[in-house]
């Protein structure tokens, strides 16, 4: 015991002895189980205010340096142990002590994912409460476009889904607070209905972790959770307000929360409103939104062995879509191309939403027991429902733009049942069960044969997983089984209409080893391989009709088989020095079967002229990529950052690229930070760039329209963090174009009608009290 | 043990019953939004035969291709020209026409050919004065043979260059219908 401290006074005086600049300290600890007090090794230790990290050695000790105050946020995690959060304050010959508790009476799974996970992984892969205040004008796919391998698939400035190393829609679940998100994930205009506010971390996950959510993912995973309550007697709360020029939108957020074993509460609520938004040359007329949440989270502690938890979410929506973006024919998109300015633009603001526009409105409860048979083991069940009520409104003729043209509810009904418990030799078994039934109905008011069908799918999956530490090793080891019926029932297009039924059963699997290698307490490489199959989705089996948004007919195959992937991925993330991090990853994933729209030779007439017809089919395909990411500190004050994304994607059975892949890009920040300047208590301040590459890897004949050209955007931020008495002051400058670059991205569907977005000045204030 | 066969058991039977439950038939929607047809009604001035040229998809976008008739009109004759549009898969047939009629602000046709010196002129008008195009004259001059196309605009701007003469270029705007026929001069 004693030897150890003795190792961490020895790093503290070689720490002292290469940086003795003021306000450069380097913490040193070392964490321990609480009741045996154990070292713990490879625990990840993050200091939040900085996103600084490290990963517990061999002998239970974290170093992290650079730290320009001595008093912080603290976290420290590890698989099976409740999260410590702390702010601690430290003077220089001094180290930290940090004792877990065995996970007893912890009920939110996040604490346990997050165990699984290595500090320097998680710096790259998650976004947490900071960022998300400063990007709070921001949907949550933008906010994850920056972490490495994320970009975003857009419809116009409102409507945006993550792409994750190029796989997205119904390859790429989007799990709420651990609950498969459900929704028409099918279109590539419907985004996730998720407040990113309510939910204070956002990360992405792969490999064997992923394996225990249910969700027809291909090996990524997005997760959205609320933190649970902080461990804080005495009411608080946070309060925030935001302004944005482009499209003058004004948002506000209030959280208040109070612990107590009896009962802890949080409620979180959101408003936020924007007009038209404003490419660099012109309005962007019919793009405003609406939207307003509110959430409840509660927490019960019974006893020691019981603890209960409920989260209650309301998310809902109006989102405006670019007017002149609703075409007609395959003639109106042509002429739609030609055009620099859209149709209907208007030269002047305005907050008004008018037809084409969304109505989106999710509701979500969901209740969580978690039960501990003792220190070591423990079972967790849960039951959530959702309702997602989504209606599309098109410009119509005698005011029946009020009747929607696209009208779906989708309710579903979630229970899981998990269990963990060490086995054989030190062995971390997680075990579970899941039922999941979904009931998506077509309400007939919108006097249009429907897109997609009414269906009941049912769900059973079950899965279990393996982890252990071994030496310098970190082993996981998982499997899954899903099985799947489809129970359809669909709208003939032959008249008299009639109702034509479907059954579909699927199995499908997953089997997946990952493994970390911690070559030094700097260093660590990690390497996954899985298998994965997917069942085809209703709608790539019985689509039919016209996608106003797309302006095409798009048809289903009923003879559609499941899609198989393999994948690959080697990280390596490595401190080389105290000055340098760096963060990389190569992967590569090969996918049989693996469904997209094709573009059918055919054009079908129709009274309102000639449609392209696209129809889903079935090819060999292949992805591989690569990001790099890295860390400078050329001074105590400034860091410098860098970013690089490659990736391809080809048809391999047709030997031709895949469609809507994202472009490469790569991105430079740099970054001041300065404590106690004037009367601001710390202040950072952010230039950063990021260029973006045309995708060339595309035929011509596989677009309406050539790719747009590379693009580069320059931003700016400034924040700055005042500690009033009890109340921390955080307020913050962003301007995102600063330039007003006009330009047009390739994932953003727009692009065939107007530019992107033009310079945005966001300006907003936080209060924590 | 035991206890968890008799679990799983339970899961499997319970499962089972769930799953054996069907999705209610969905109701069928009234196709309001649908035009099934389009017919152009030629009457000639004074004497001849009255020749229609129809546009009919009776089952919507997909199934079943449209039926299209073709058009035989004289040479050197005027035809008094009237629209009719109708959703067919209603029952009674709705007649859309009057819809139009009603939005005439929002609405105008568009007809262009590739018959030599075929021409048509409009002969009713919006409450802004501006065309609309459901009576309409057409004109014939030499024989010959070649297509016409009559598009149908939803929100165009009507007071835009040309628009008022019938050139589409710059109306902008959705269309709603847009239907070539083969036609013969002789």
């Amino acid at each position: 015991m004693y030897s150890k401290f003795f190792l961490i006074f020895l790093f503290s005086l070689f720490a002292s002895s290469t940086v003795s600049q003021e306000c450069n300290h380097l913490i040193t600890g070392v964490v321990r189980d609480a009741q045996t007090g154990e070292e713990i090794p490879y625990a990840s230790v993050l200091i939040s205010e900085y996103s600084k990290g490290a990963v517990t050695n061999d002998a239970g000790i974290f170093v992290i340096s650079h730290v320009c105050d001595t008093s912080f946020t603290l976290t420290v995690s590890f698989l099976g142990y409740e999260v410590y959060e702390n702010l601690v304050s430290v003077s220089n010959d001094q180290s930290i002590v940090v004792e877990l508790i065995a996970d007893s009476k912890k009920i939110n799974d996040v604490t346990v994912t997050a165990g699984w996970l290595s500090a320097t992984e998680r710096l790259s892969q998650r976004i947490g409460d900071e960022q998300i205040q400063y990007d709070v004008n921001e949907s949550l796919a933008n906010m994850l476009e920056s972490l490495s391998g994320v970009s975003s698939l857009k419809s116009g400035g409102g409507i945006a889904k993550p792409v994750v190393q190029g796989l997205y829609g119904n390859r790429l679940p989007i799990l709420n607070n651990g609950v498969a998100q459900s929704g028409q994930q099918w279109g590539n205009d419907h985004s996730p209905e998720i407040d990113p506010i309510v939910a204070n971390t956002i990360s992405v996950i792969s490999g064997v972790h992923a394996m225990e959510y249910q969700g027809r993912s291909l090996g990524n995973m997005v997760l959205v959770e609320a933190k649970p309550i902080r461990r804080h007697h005495l009411l608080s709360g946070k309060a925030g307000y935001f302004f944005e020029s482009n499209g003058r939108g004004n948002g506000v957020n209030l959280a208040l929360q109070k612990y107590d074993p009896t009962l802890a509460w949080k409620v979180n609520g959101t408003l936020k409103k924007r007009g038209d938004q404003h490419a660099a040359d012109y309005y962007l007329t019919n793009t405003g939104i609406e939207e307003a949440n509110v959430a409840l989270q509660l927490e019960k502690v019974i006893n020691d062995r019981w603890s209960l938890d409920a989260m209650l979410s309301s998310f809902n929506t109006q989102i405006g879509v670019l007017r002149g973006s609703h075409i007609g024919n395959l003639t109106d998109l042509e002429e739609a191309l030609e055009r620099d300015v859209p149709f209907y633009t208007n030269d002047y603001f305005s907050y008004d939403i008018n037809a084409p526009r969304q109505t989106v409105a999710h509701h979500l409860v969901k209740l969580q027991a978690k039960y501990f048979k003792d220190d070591h083991t423990w079972v967790n069940i849960v039951y959530a429902t959702q309702l997602n009520n989504r209606k599309e409104y098109d410009v119509k003729r005698l005011g029946r733009s009020e009747v929607p043209s696209l009208s779906l509810q989708q309710f579903t009904h979630f229970i899981e049942a998990k269990y963990s418990r060490p086995v054989f030799n030190a062995w971390r078994l997680k075990t579970g069960l899941q039922f999941n039934f979904i009931d998506n109905s077509n309400d007939p008011e919108t006097g249009i044969l429907p897109l997609i069908p009414d269906y009941y799918s049912y769900e059973m999956g079950s899965f279990a997983t393996f982890s252990k530490h071994i030496k310098r090793w970190y082993l996981q080891i998982g499997g899954r089984y899903d099985y799947q019926m489809q129970n359809v029932a669909a709208i003939s297009n032959s008249i008299p209409r009639e109702i034509i039924r479907y059954n579909n059963h699927f199995h499908s699997y997953k089997i997946g080893i990952d493994s970390r290698y911690f070559t030094s307490s700097t260093t660590e490489i990690i390497g996954s391989l899985g298998i994965a199959s997917r069942n085809p989705e209703v709608n790539e089996f019985y689509s039919n009709g016209l996608h106003q948004g797309v302006g095409g007919i798009e048809e289903g195959d009923p003879d559609l088989v499941k899609e198989s992937a393999i994948k690959g991925s080697i990280s390596i993330n490595s401190a080389i020095s105290s000055k340098l991090q760096i963060e990389s990853s190569v992967y590569s994933q090969y996918i049989e079967d693996y469904i997209y729209l094709q573009p059918q030779d055919e054009i079908r007439l129709t009274i309102r002229g000639a449609f392209p017809v696209f129809k889903y089919e079935q090819a060999n395909a292949s992805i591989i990529g690569a990001d790099i990411m890295a860390h400078y500190h050329i001074s105590e004050n400034i860091k410098f950052s860098g970013q690089y994304s490659y990736l391809r994607g080809n048809n391999l059975s047709d030997d031709v690229p895949l469609i809507n892949m994202p472009s490469n890009s790569f991105s430079t920040s740099l970054r001041y930070t300065k404590e106690k300047i004037v009367f601001i208590d710390k202040l950072s301040l952010d230039i950063s760039q990021r260029y973006v590459y045309q995708q060339s890897h595309l035929l011509p004949e596989q677009d309406f329209t050539e790719p747009p050209e590379a693009y580069n955007l320059l931003g700016f931020q400034l924040t700055a963090q005042n500690q009033i008495k009890q109340m921390k002051v955080n307020s913050f400058i962003r301007v995102d174009n600063l330039l007003n670059v006009s330009y047009r991205d390739y994932l953003n569907r727009m692009r065939y009608f107007a530019d992107d977005l033009g310079m945005n000045v966001v300006i907003g204030l936080n209060l924590s009290f | 043990m035991k206890s968890t066969s008799i679990y799983l058991a339970g899961l499997v039977i319970a499962f089972i019953a769930l799953t054996s439950c069907e999705k209610d038939d969905p109701i069928i929607p009234h196709e309001e939004e649908l035009i099934t047809s389009l017919i152009y009604t030629l009457s000639p001035v004074g004497v001849g035969e009255t020749v229609v040229l129809s546009f009919k998809d009776l089952d919507g976008d997909n199934g079943n291709s449209p039926i299209i008739s073709k058009g035989l009109l004289k040479a050197n004759t005027r035809y008094t020209g009237a629209m009719e549009l109708l959703n067919e898969l209603e029952e009674p047939v709705h007649n859309i026409t009057d819809e139009i009629l009603e939005e005439a602000e929002d609405h105008q046709f568009f007809f262009t050919s590739t018959v030599n010196d075929l021409q048509v002129l409009y002969s009713d008008s919006d409450m802004n004065g501006n065309p609309l195009g459901i009576k309409t004259q057409l004109a014939t001059q030499g024989e010959g043979t070649g297509v016409l196309k009559i598009i149908l605009r939803h929100e165009p701007d009507k007071f835009a260059d040309g628009v008022a003469d019938g050139d589409i270029t710059n109306a902008g705007g959705e269309t709603d219908i847009e239907v070539i026929f083969e036609i013969d001069v002789q």
